[in-house]
């Protein structure tokens, strides 16, 4: 297909590469045409009909996301009755919208309002009957509101083609047409697995996260309590971006800062209890390998992931590793070992987890997770939220004076840095692994071929005799298919990392929207947020789990060994089958 | 190894050897229709008493089948007696009594009466397998039909393998299989020019070509039977009737594209249809069509059945093949065509029901044969669904190139009870409204989608005068709107904002702009929609728009719906078709079915300002448009009126106090007719001082001499003129403006003038010979006896014309005891007289001679001795939607007389009015009519208004009255300084009157009361009127039956 062609485009001639769509041609050319419904991540939809163009010779106008160029047309982008067209498609969104701008979540970085304004809509002409729905409040990490919904179908497609999840689907004809769960079931009934994926694609507020700022101010009022909070590798890296810095700014220690005049009054880092992962993690791997456990043995840091197994794969389940995520472990220890040491009361701890991710709301509650029936997180909000709760206190992260986070369980490694980005938790993983098993250091310790976004990684590790195969995905689409390989092949694999969101926890469905810069699932976007988490590693002396002196302190004073008794009870967990509406139970 | 033909003739000497021992010879032979349609109008129960009667009767020798539907909707059930050596018959809906009558008669005691063969049937000697010739006989239905795709239906046993092997069946995959390569066929088709008949119209042999030159091992074919368009059964009936054919033309059609595996996609409603198909494709697996190795040549095929929910885009080729994938059927963008990527991504080749059942014709008969049939681009037949208001409902097959007129008018038997032509929709929803002045234009793909519509499948509605265009409009966008995927943005929310503006239009709430942002919209959805459901969606709408524009402004600003259809304008259709707009028909009605006559006259004189006059003489358009009408007869609106009138004036009710406030300005009228009468009424209500001048020697004018004292008593006339003096109104007759007092004079003692004089004189018949003596107009003629003088009547005389003048004239001749005959140059039905004038002028033995012009006067010593006459003829229909008389050449005819009576029509008789200085200020049009700003009347001088006959030419009594309404409102804003401007609203109740307790059945009971009249005998030689009024019970009981649309909920 390639090759070139020369397309006339408002009365100039471009040579531009054949096999791709008008849109893409423009795009290259410089003329942004307005769009909705497409993401280019995604398949090509043709449905919000925005991204129209004149060709000379057609009856209709054509939509440039599903046109390819071909030699000799011409094109016009602009013409008075395309710009005409455009702007009565547009209000014909608007017309059933509840345009609710000054209270909505959205309003400054809706693309809905964006487009309106760029087009001109100065008028409106068509207003009658607008859709009515009830918002779906039911689950604990996203809300939905098929009232803004513009059915765009950006978030079916995600949940389809990218997750594999299918939670959500088109219903009813026409005017109803509603994007819906199976059966209209609550969405917290339904098969999906909280990743919020959908949401950071939503062009409006018809998906969002499940909002707990109204929660958490209160609770920070409350004088009595410990108010501790934890923050996970991945929003440092990218809560910049909602202060208006560049994709790509380290902002972890201004966030300590501004976390600290919220009114926290203890800051910790996620990073800490990835380390103690690594180090639990590590040794069950290390023991299913030496003692014939089942194997290969899955991560289980990503809530979404384990929602997603539970329902669908639940054959797979004795795989995945027992250990609970670095949050839930942080909150574990915060509530014992913490809370002993302290001499408090664990009831008068509030535990707060800042995260990437609309998943771990729904990991917060989570019972299996509780230690003593007492929950362990007490809430969760995302980068997203927290940005917002910032800027409300009237606090200018980009101008606060940096912090380092309190101690305990402040320290991490670099390992533990990395644990945000697809690929980090092996590379962590095999980083301690390879040193307990060999008993000596890596010379390299950057494992090259589990970084990046391809979809699936793979890699050989060789452990004197042994050869460790490991692979890694992320995005559930991938996870999926890694699941297939191993049901064909058993023992292709001896260790799988897993993470739900394309990108891993740097894209999860809590992290500040691409803005105007990049689209969601914008590579260029992952591997900045990305760099900022490497950058960090590689800046650290300690870049092993193990050499945490933090953690050698916790296995000395409280968990005596990894696997041990003490941390079988704090930090590990069981997972079990789900049937939520649209799954079978036999 | 023998070819696929001699397998398949040995196949067929046996089907047919083994109808033969199924009694195919037996001497009696009885054909049951039995297709959905035929269903649901009973023949199961007649198939099921046949049964019965044969064995209880024991009748042996005799065959009973079943058949398709032939087309004949309105005529069905159906039943076909077939004896040896006898002449067919063809029963029509028939009943149970029917078939035992059919039994005993004419099977058992062969005494068949003649009349009850239906023309359709021809004689004919026995035949065996071909009925074709006189199901499809020598009748209109079917003289202008091709049927080639039909030539099965009707006539063969849909169930049966053996009887479509009788007529050719699969002769032509055996042709195909014997000697044809894959590309020969394509080339056929393509040589054919046959093009898709699902709507689209793309070449059928080159869509064929694209599939087969696709390199791909695996290839589909895939016939699309979801058929959805309101008002379409053209599949339906098609596979009911006949579903060989289909499958014949699918397995060549696999052969030439090179696939082996076909699907019908047909919609799980048509649950007859899918039992015949599912039977075709046992049977012809059975008998080696179908399956592996067909015909022994080793060619693979094999059909499968996918049902439909039900979804009208699943019609589109993309989403219909989502749907068999079981996906959501959403369509998608093309390209990729499914030709290229289609079901599961591989090569398909989809095809509509009627573009299959054309390719056995075609490889059969030859591609020339099939080529000779239709225009240049538009080969073979189409068939149609004709549905709607015409007389012959039905399926039809039609040559291309064929006029909607042909079609509508010879083939459909014309609009039903006489009413007129509107507009013909074809193309369903997705198609557009045709008006009559397109009805020459040939049935092609290209010349109707140049008026805006498109062929589509074949759906074809027709409508009349009674179909209100906006509604329908609506109905159909309805339609889309509720079958839109909603997947594209202008489809989804695009149509559900034209209906919202189509919905407030229909309620009376449009605004001037709504139709702009109709048309942005419509526009708008068909560019930018994403498939062909959306694209034509807005179709009826912009074609509506197109040719009914009026309709819409009459909706959005006169707040009139013509057709009386828009609940939401119209509250009740005989009050809104009323022209004095508020007459209160409804409540009146109401009241007296609730025996409370005295508030019933109260509404009938608070709303009508001569309502004796009007319970006499009016040309009531309230009881065309009356619901009942719809299931018998129209409410008797006019006697009840008349009942009130003659109740009001027994018991002295109904006299007005007149005005509270008197007003100093005075008012001039000029004429005293009902315009003039009407407009003094209003004005002195209102407090005026009104002078009404009149050049006559009475008031009244066309009311006072025109009509005869037989329908009007001049007694009547002066009641309710005395009534109206009692308000103040002064009358001067014998005062001729222009002539006794100037125009310039009169304005300086009146505010405002109001001219109402009406349309006096005779049009000329343009024959020679006119100006003889012995011709006198009509008119002319009547006043003068009104006036009580002797015009100049022979003993013989001759009126010409077709109108309510004519017949009063002649009834007038005849009272006189004159020998008087009527010529009218059409036929009863187009006469524009009411009626129940005509029946009457009948009753009392008046010669009416239909179809026949005068051409000429003979005189004898200077006086009209003979006319010489010609017969005339129906042709096409002309613009008023009647049929056009012709001349029949060679058919003159002279009539002696003495006396000539023209009464065409007539045009005001300005005479001297305008003259002088007023000439500078009014217009006349070339009909000698007053120019006038058409709503508001005013002339354009300073307080000069003019209406009724004067303006409007000759018209109605409540045409003129309306006009002295108007121009009442209209002097009182300008004497107040007001803008003149009009204020339109929807039709309200004049009273909320509640509904009588009674069952649905009982009001359907009732029947409407003929009006009670003077004996015909009683008429002769006096002018006593002849209606003599109903009594207290019979109007109780008429009002009874009222079906009470004004109570109706709106939609």
């Amino acid at each position: 297909m390639n090759g070139a062609v020369t397309i006339n485009v408002n009365n100039k001639e471009y040579n531009v590469e054949s096999g791709q769509t008008i849109m893409q041609a423009l795009d290259k050319i410089g003329f942004y045409i307005p769009r909705l419904c497409y993401h280019p991540k995604l398949s090509v939809e043709g449905a919000c009909r925005i991204c129209i163009v004149e060709l000379e010779g057609a009856r209709n106008y054509v939509t440039s996301c599903t046109t390819k160029v071909a030699e000799g047309m011409k094109i016009k982008t602009n013409t008075a009755d395309l710009r005409k067209a455009r702007r009565d498609l547009l209000e014909l969104l608007l017309d059933n919208h509840p345009v609710d701008c000054n209270t909505c979540e959205r309003d400054g970085n809706c693309e809905l309002q964006a487009i309106a304004r760029s087009i001109g809509i100065k008028k409106r002409h068509f207003t009658g009957e607008k859709k009515k729905y009830d918002i779906d409040l039911s689950s604990p990490s996203l809300s939905r509101d098929p009232n803004k919904c513009i059915l765009c179908g950006r978030c079916v497609r995600l949940c389809s083609e990218i997750q594999g999840v299918n939670a959500i689907n088109y219903a009813n004809r026409g005017f109803n047409s509603v994007v819906m769960t199976a059966f209209n079931s609550p969405i917290n009934s339904s098969v999906c697995i909280n990743c919020g994926q959908c949401i950071n694609v939503c062009p409006t507020a018809a998906l969002s996260e499940k909002y707990y700022t109204v929660e958490l101010f209160k609770e920070l009022s409350d004088d009595k309590k410990l108010k501790i909070v934890q923050v996970a590798p991945a929003v440092r890296a990218a809560i910049g971006e909602a202060f208006g810095l560049p994709a790509g700014t380290n902002m972890e220690k201004q966030l300590v800062a501004a976390l600290r005049k919220l009114g926290f009054d203890l800051v910790f880092d996620t990073q800490f209890s990835a380390d103690l992962t690594i180090m639990e993690e590590g040794y069950e791997f290390l023991d299913r390998l030496t003692n014939k456990g089942v194997l290969p043995m899955i991560t289980s840091c990503s809530p979404a992931w384990i929602k997603y197994a539970e329902q669908f794969h639940p054959e797979i389940l004795p795989n995945i590793s027992t250990c609970k995520s670095p949050m839930s472990m942080q909150s574990s220890v915060i509530k014992t070992y913490y809370a002993q040491k302290r001499g408090i009361d664990p009831k008068d701890i509030l535990s707060v987890a800042i995260m990437p991710c609309t998943a771990k709301k729904y990991e917060a509650e989570r019972e299996e997770l509780a230690l003593d029936g007492n929950k362990l997180t007490d809430i969760v909000v995302t980068t997203r939220e927290i940005a917002w709760m910032i800027k409300s206190a009237g606090i200018d992260l980009t101008k606060t004076e940096p912090e380092e986070f309190d101690n305990m369980f402040g320290f991490s490694s670099g390992a533990a840095t990395i644990f945000g980005v697809t690929g980090g938790v092996m590379e962590a993983a095999l980083r301690t692994a390879y040193e307990l098993y060999m008993g000596e250091s890596i010379i390299d310790i950057e494992f090259n071929d589990i970084r990046g976004f391809k979809g699936i990684k793979e890699a050989t590790v060789k452990m004197g005799e042994k050869e460790v195969k490991v692979a890694v995905a992320h995005g559930i689409g991938n996870a999926n298919e890694i699941l297939g390989i191993v049901k064909k092949d058993p023992s292709r694999y001896h260790f799988i990392e897993i993470m739900s969101c394309p990108g891993g926890c740097i894209n999860g469905g809590g992290q500040p929207y691409a803005g105007s810069e990049y689209v969601a699932l914008d590579e260029e976007l992952l591997k900045k947020r990305a760099s900022v988490l490497y950058g960090l590693d590689r800046a650290k002396t300690i870049r092993r789990s193990h050499e945490n002196p933090e953690i050698q302190r916790i296995y000395k004073e409280f968990f005596e060994r990894p696997l041990g008794p003490k941390s079988h009870k704090i930090l590990h967990t069981h997972y079990s089958k789900k049937y939520p509406q649209g799954i079978y139970r036999k | 190894m023998a070819t696929a033909m001699e397998n398949l003739k040995s196949v067929r000497q046996e089907a047919i050897q083994k109808l033969i021992e199924n009694g195919l010879l037996s001497s009696t032979r009885v054909y049951v229709g039995m297709s959905t349609c035929e269903i649901a109008a009973g023949s199961r129960e007649i198939w099921d008493t046949f049964q019965e009667e044969i064995k209880e009767n024991k009748i042996t020798d005799i065959q009973l089948k079943q058949k398709g539907c032939a087309g004949r909707c309105n005529l069905e059930p159906t039943v076909e007696v077939l004896q040896a050596g006898k002449v067919p018959f063809k029963y029509i809906n028939v009943d149970t009594a029917k078939v035992k009558e059919i039994i005993k008669k004419h099977i058992l005691e062969n005494s068949a009466r003649s009349e009850e063969r239906t023309p359709e049937l021809k004689t004919d000697p026995f035949m065996l397998t071909d009925r074709s010739k006189f199901v499809f006989g020598n009748v209109d239905f079917f003289k202008k039909q091709k049927r080639i795709t039909l030539r099965n239906c009707g006539i063969i046993d849909p169930e049966s393998m053996e009887d479509y092997l009788s007529v050719r069946g699969y002769e032509a995959l055996a042709k195909v299989l014997t000697g044809y390569t894959p590309g020969q066929v394509i080339e056929e088709v393509t040589k054919s020019g046959l093009r898709g008949r699902g709507g689209g119209g793309f070449y059928t042999g080159l869509k064929w070509k694209l599939v087969a030159d696709e390199n791909e091992t695996e290839k589909y074919v895939i016939c699309n039977a979801d058929e959805g368009d309101p008002g379409a059964f053209m599949d339906r009936s098609a596979l009911e009737g006949d579903p060989h054919i289909v499958l014949e033309g699918m397995i060549i059609a696999g052969y030439a594209v090179g696939a082996k595996k076909g699907f019908v996609y047909i919609r799980a409603e048509y649950p007859l249809a899918i039992v015949r198909l599912k039977k075709a494709i046992k049977d012809a697996k059975a008998y080696g069509f179908l399956g592996k190795n067909i015909l022994g040549t080793g060619y693979d095929f094999d059909v499968e059945l996918v049902l439909g929910a039900g979804a009208f885009v699943c019609g589109e080729e993309t989403a219909l093949i989502h749907s068999i994938e079981g996906g959501r059927g959403t369509p998608t963008t093309k390209p990729p065509y499914p030709s290229v990527h289609g079901l599961w991504g591989k090569p398909t080749l989809i095809n509509n029901v009627e573009t299959f059942a054309n390719i056995g014709v075609i490889i059969l008969d030859g591609y020339e044969s099939f080529a000779s049939i239709g225009t240049s681009d538009s080969k073979g037949t189409k068939v149609f669904a004709l549905a709607g208001k015409v007389n012959n409902t039905g399926l039809i097959e039609v040559p291309m190139g064929i006029t909607l007129r042909e079609i509508i008018y010879d083939i459909g038997g014309g609009i039903k009870d006489g009413k007129k032509f509107k507009a013909v929709l074809t193309g369903g929803p997705s198609g557009g409204c045709i008006p009559e002045e397109f009805l020459d234009r040939t049935v092609d793909y290209d010349s109707l989608n140049a008026l805006g519509s498109i062929m589509g499948s074949g759906g074809m509605i027709v409508l009349d005068e009674d179909d209100c265009m906006i509604d329908v409009a609506r109905y159909f966008l309805e339609f889309t709107q509720n079958e839109s995927c909603g997947k594209c943005t202008p489809c989804r929310e695009g149509t559900k904002r034209m209906l919202e503006i189509l919905t407030r239009i229909t309620s009376g709430e449009g605004e001037q702009s709504d139709i702009e942002k109709l048309e942005r919209l419509a526009n708008l959805i068909k560019k930018t929609s994403l498939c062909g459901l959306g694209q034509s969606a807005p179709n009826p709408v912009l074609t509506t728009m197109r040719y009914f524009k009026n309709e819409y402004d009459a909706h959005v600003k006169y707040k009139k719906c013509p057709a009386a259809v828009c609940k939401g304008i119209i509250s009740s259709p005989c009050q809104h078709a009323c022209f004095l707009g508020g007459s209160g028909a409804p409540s009146y009605i109401g009241l007296i079915a609730r025996e409370k006559i005295d508030e019933a006259v109260e509404i009938l004189y608070r709303e009508n300002p001569l309502p004796v006059i009007c319970g006499r003489v009016c040309h009531h358009p309230c009881e065309s448009k009356c619901r009942r009408g719809d299931i018998d007869r129209p409410i008797a609106i006019r006697e009840l009126k008349r009942f009130l009138t003659d109740y009001a004036m027994e018991n002295k009710l109904g006299l007005k106090a007149g005005a509270i406030t008197k007003r100093d300005e005075k008012v001039a009228v000029i004429g005293s007719g009902p315009a003039g009468l009407a407009c003094a009424h209003d004005l002195a209500m209102s407090g005026y001082k009104v002078t009404v001048f009149e050049k006559l020697p009475v008031a009244g004018g066309m009311l006072a001499v025109a009509i005869p004292q037989y329908r009007l008593p001049k007694s009547l006339l002066a009641f309710e003129i005395d009534n109206l003096k009692k308000l103040g109104i002064e009358i001067k007759l014998n005062t001729e403006i222009g002539k006794n007092i100037k125009l310039e004079d009169l304005r300086k003692d009146f505010k405002a003038i109001f001219i109402a004089a009406g349309a006096h004189k005779g049009l000329k018949l343009k024959i020679p010979g006119e100006d003889s003596k012995g011709v006198i107009d009509a008119v002319d003629l009547l006043r003068e006896i009104n006036l009580g003088r002797k015009p100049d009547i022979g003993q013989s005389a001759a009126v010409i014309g077709g109108g309510n003048a004519a017949i009063d004239a002649v009834r007038t001749i005849n009272r006189l005891g004159k020998k008087a005959v009527l010529l009218y140059r059409r036929t009863k039905s187009e006469m524009p007289a009411w009626e129940e004038e005509v029946d009457e002028a009948i009753a009392e033995g008046i010669d009416i001679q239909f179809l026949v012009a005068p051409v000429k006067v003979i005189t004898e010593k200077g006086r009209v001795s003979r006319l010489e006459c010609i017969r005339m003829e129906l042709g096409d229909v002309d613009r008023s939607g009647r049929r056009k008389p012709v001349p029949v050449e060679g058919s003159g005819f002279t009539i002696d007389i003495d006396t000539l009576v023209p009464a065409i029509s007539q045009e005001p008789d300005i005479g001297q009015l305008i003259s002088g200085e007023a000439a500078r200020h009014l217009k006349l049009s070339k009909w000698n009519t007053i120019e006038v700003d058409g709503e508001t009347l005013y002339c354009g001088t300073e307080g000069i208004f003019a209406g009724g006959d004067v303006v409007l030419g000759p018209k109605t009594v409540t045409e003129a009255m309306s006009h002295g309404m108007i121009a009442a409102e209209m002097i009182d804003k300008y004497i107040k300084g007001e803008p003149l401007v009009r204020h339109y609203s929807v039709t309200k109740p004049a009273m909320d009157v509640p509904l009588m307790e009674m069952s649905e059945e009982e009001i359907e009971s009732l029947q409407r009361f003929e009006m009670p009249m003077l004996d015909v005998k009683d008429r002769i030689n006096n002018f006593i009127e002849t209606e003599l009024g109903f009594s207290m019970a019979a109007a109780v009981c008429e009002a009874k039956h009222c079906l009470r649309c004004d109570k109706e909920e709106k939609e």
